[in-house]
């Protein structure tokens, strides 16, 4: 790996972890459930430097803020573990095998969805074990996970413009 | 993907989104809409029945599986039976075997006074006389 | 994939290392993206910190012999349970007094007594009979409390009609004048021997009352006391709506038609009095629990009647007083004291006092026709 790689994924993921961190104070509706503001790094990482960097960063990012958080192994920590692999791993996939079918926007959507439903598969198998409870906050959540994907894509877009833009004319 | 491509897909945006990401958007919209639809069709409130006796809660049961349970009244049991999202109460000690001829509800309350036994649907009170608090007569 | 994406930007790396701080910070990138995160945190604070709602909270039980619901508005459930288990101990405490079934209630202490002697009672018991007596006058006799003796002759569970004989023989023990008040003393006294004191047409009434008062007492500003017939409401529901009480339709063939009208009430009590609540039916002839105390036998009329005013014991009284005196003399009646009524007459007919047109929502059957005094 090359340092500017390790630069980079170090500076996403400090990037990450202070917004996770941050999410984490705020209270959901649901124990353990989040939003995933995170996934504007992920989705910036991925659309510029790739799966690898992507993927990198997520670790990172799930590891070390649940040990800030203090919710290291817990099922905190497990949500947003399966929650932020399988969001990027989904917007991997989908972006290394269409690159071009989907913007920030939809990749983003696609993180939202795939977040959203590794951490209910993750409640019913650990914590609920009703198929009722967890079907009827699907819908909610997939509304939710839908305008936060919304948002966290267009920023994200922004974001990945941004560092493009200065990329190619670097501020002398 | 290469910078000029990124490049060259935002000319074809519409405020940064491509074709596929609005048709996305709709789909989920209009999954999880549906779905919100879905839930209140498949999971009815008033899906739990209550029963009590002597105004305490003896047992909390979904309406939507079938059961008989015999509930202990001051004078007895009360057969309390679940079928087919109705309640009705089988059988009581009662003399006057009012419940028992109220049948099959699928709304509302069965109460038996001699023996003390409330059967409530949850929540049901709604359909019709949802703005209604409370019947005299 | 980015290849020369990399070679291009990482001199600027070498330049500025924190090559993506200067992102946050100038531009519109920067503004956009700390005005999105603020507009998460205070969207989700908000919806989290929102004050505690005001809520309905519903309890019923079983007391005096029939189904009691207490409905309080609170934003907080232990508040709200505390109070209604204050009033079912009130409800309570007034069962254990003036319970006709009882052995051991103030009121059998009176009926054993009948024709020997005054029995001194607690001033709950006094204060009920007090008010039963002054609803006795003011319908002329047509309520009656004395009706016991007569009332124990039948049974509508065992469908049980007295003879002729058996009743002519009690009705010289019905009369309320025959019940002596000593304020006092704070004692009762029956007159005659054999008399029986039936309180089941005012407390439940005055009970109402009472629990709305030990609602109040504990801080509660909105609530609903329901004891089968007899409701009394104050307060705004949490919609700042008054609180709807639908009056039972009397011939009510399925549960569709259950509800015949419904009135909005605040501050106020309504009872009915119906000849479908107890009843059997011999060769087509209705036998109810509703008895003339002039006849001994079932008041005809009158389907059912509704009364609503301030007090509870006033409805739960005038309600059965009404009935028994009939559409006409009970609408004039009303009319005369500024109480308001609803009265199903044997046809079916709905009659109301003039106050009541336009307040009360006639529900389903159109056949019904309404009719207005």
């Amino acid at each position: 790996m090359q340092s500017q790689d390790k630069l980079r994924i170090a500076l996403l993921s400090a990037y990450a972890i202070a917004i996770h961190s941050f999410e984490n104070l705020l209270p959901t509706p649901i124990p353990w459930l989040r939003l995933g503001v995170a996934n504007i790094i992920t989705l910036t990482a991925l659309m510029l430097y790739g799966f690898r960097a992507a993927m990198m960063v997520t670790l990172i990012r799930v590891t070390l803020s649940s040990i800030f958080i203090g919710t290291f192994l817990g099922p905190g920590f497990i949500m947003s573990f399966c929650g932020g692999v399988s969001s990027t791993a989904a917007m991997g996939i989908i972006f290394s095998l269409f690159p071009r079918l989907f913007g920030p926007v939809g990749l983003s959507l696609i993180g939202a969805l795939f977040h959203n439903a590794a951490q209910l598969f993750i409640a019913y198998l650990l914590f609920v074990q009703q198929i009722k409870a967890v079907l009827i906050v699907t819908p909610l959540l997939l509304l939710l996970g839908t305008i936060t994907g919304v948002v966290n894509g267009i920023i994200g877009g922004m974001l990945i413009k941004n560092i493009s833009e200065k990329s190619l004319n670097p501020p002398r | 993907m290469k910078l000029s491509e990124i490049r060259r897909g935002e000319k074809k945006l519409i405020e940064g989104m491509t074709l596929a990401d609005m048709l996305l958007l709709a789909a989920l919209v209009i999954i999880s809409v549906s779905g919100f639809i879905f839930i209140k069709e498949a999971f009815p409130q008033g899906t739990d029945v209550k029963i009590e006796v002597n105004g305490r809660l003896a047992y909390k049961l979904p309406l939507s599986s079938d059961a008989a349970i015999a509930v202990k009244g001051i004078n007895g049991d009360t057969i309390v039976e679940i079928k087919n999202r109705k309640v009705r109460i089988k059988e009581s000690p009662c003399p006057n075997k009012i419940c028992v001829h109220q049948g099959w509800i699928d709304r509302g309350a069965i109460i038996c006074l001699p023996n003390r036994v409330m059967v409530f649907i949850e929540g049901s009170e709604g359909k019709e006389n949802k703005t209604i608090d409370a019947i005299t007569g | 994939m980015i290849e020369k994406f990399k070679i291009q930007d990482s001199k600027v790396q070498k330049a500025n290392p924190s090559f993506i701080l200067p992102l946050f910070k100038g531009r519109d990138g920067g503004v956009i993206f700390s005005s999105a995160l603020l507009l998460f945190c205070s969207l989700f604070i908000l919806s989290a910190c929102s004050p505690q709602k005001e809520k309905v909270y519903r309890k019923s039980k079983v007391l005096m012999d029939t189904l009691i619901t207490i409905s309080v508005v609170s934003g907080s459930g232990d508040k709200a349970e505390k109070a209604i288990d204050k009033a079912f101990g009130e409800i309570e405490k007034l069962d254990r007094l003036l319970n006709f079934f009882s052995d051991s209630s103030e009121l059998s202490e009176i009926n054993r007594n009948a024709g020997l002697k005054a029995v001194a009672v607690s001033p709950e018991t006094f204060e009920v009979i007090e008010k039963a007596i002054y609803a006795s006058g003011k319908t002329n006799g047509a309520f009656d409390v004395t009706i016991g003796s007569v009332t124990t002759l039948w049974d509508f569970h065992k469908r049980v009609k007295p003879e002729d004989k058996q009743i002519k023989e009690r009705l010289p023990l019905v009369n309320y004048k025959n019940i002596i008040l000593n304020k006092k003393s704070s004692s009762v006294y029956l007159k005659k021997s054999g008399m029986l004191m039936d309180l089941g047409g005012a407390a439940k009434g005055y009970a109402a009352d009472r629990a709305v008062d030990v609602l109040k007492k504990q801080g509660i500003k909105s609530g609903l006391v329901s004891i089968a017939g007899d409701i009394k409401a104050f307060g705004l529901k949490p919609d700042l709506k008054p609180w709807k009480v639908g009056i039972r339709n009397p011939r009510a063939e399925n549960k569709a038609d259950e509800i015949m009208a419904a009135i909005e009430l605040t501050d106020l009590a309504i009872s009915t009095s119906g000849d479908y609540e107890r009843y059997f039916i011999i060769e087509g002839k209705r036998y109810h629990h509703i008895l003339n105390p002039k006849t001994g036998y079932p008041a005809e009329g009158c389907q059912s009647v509704s009364i609503i005013a301030k007090d509870g014991y006033v409805t739960d009284a005038f309600s059965t007083g009404i009935f028994i005196l009939g559409t006409e003399k009970g609408i004039k009646l009303l009319e005369e004291m500024g109480l308001d009524g609803i009265i199903v007459d044997k046809n079916g007919k709905i009659h109301t006092t003039s106050n009541l047109r336009g307040k009360l929502e006639i529900i389903g059957d159109s056949q019904r026709r309404k009719k207005t005094n």
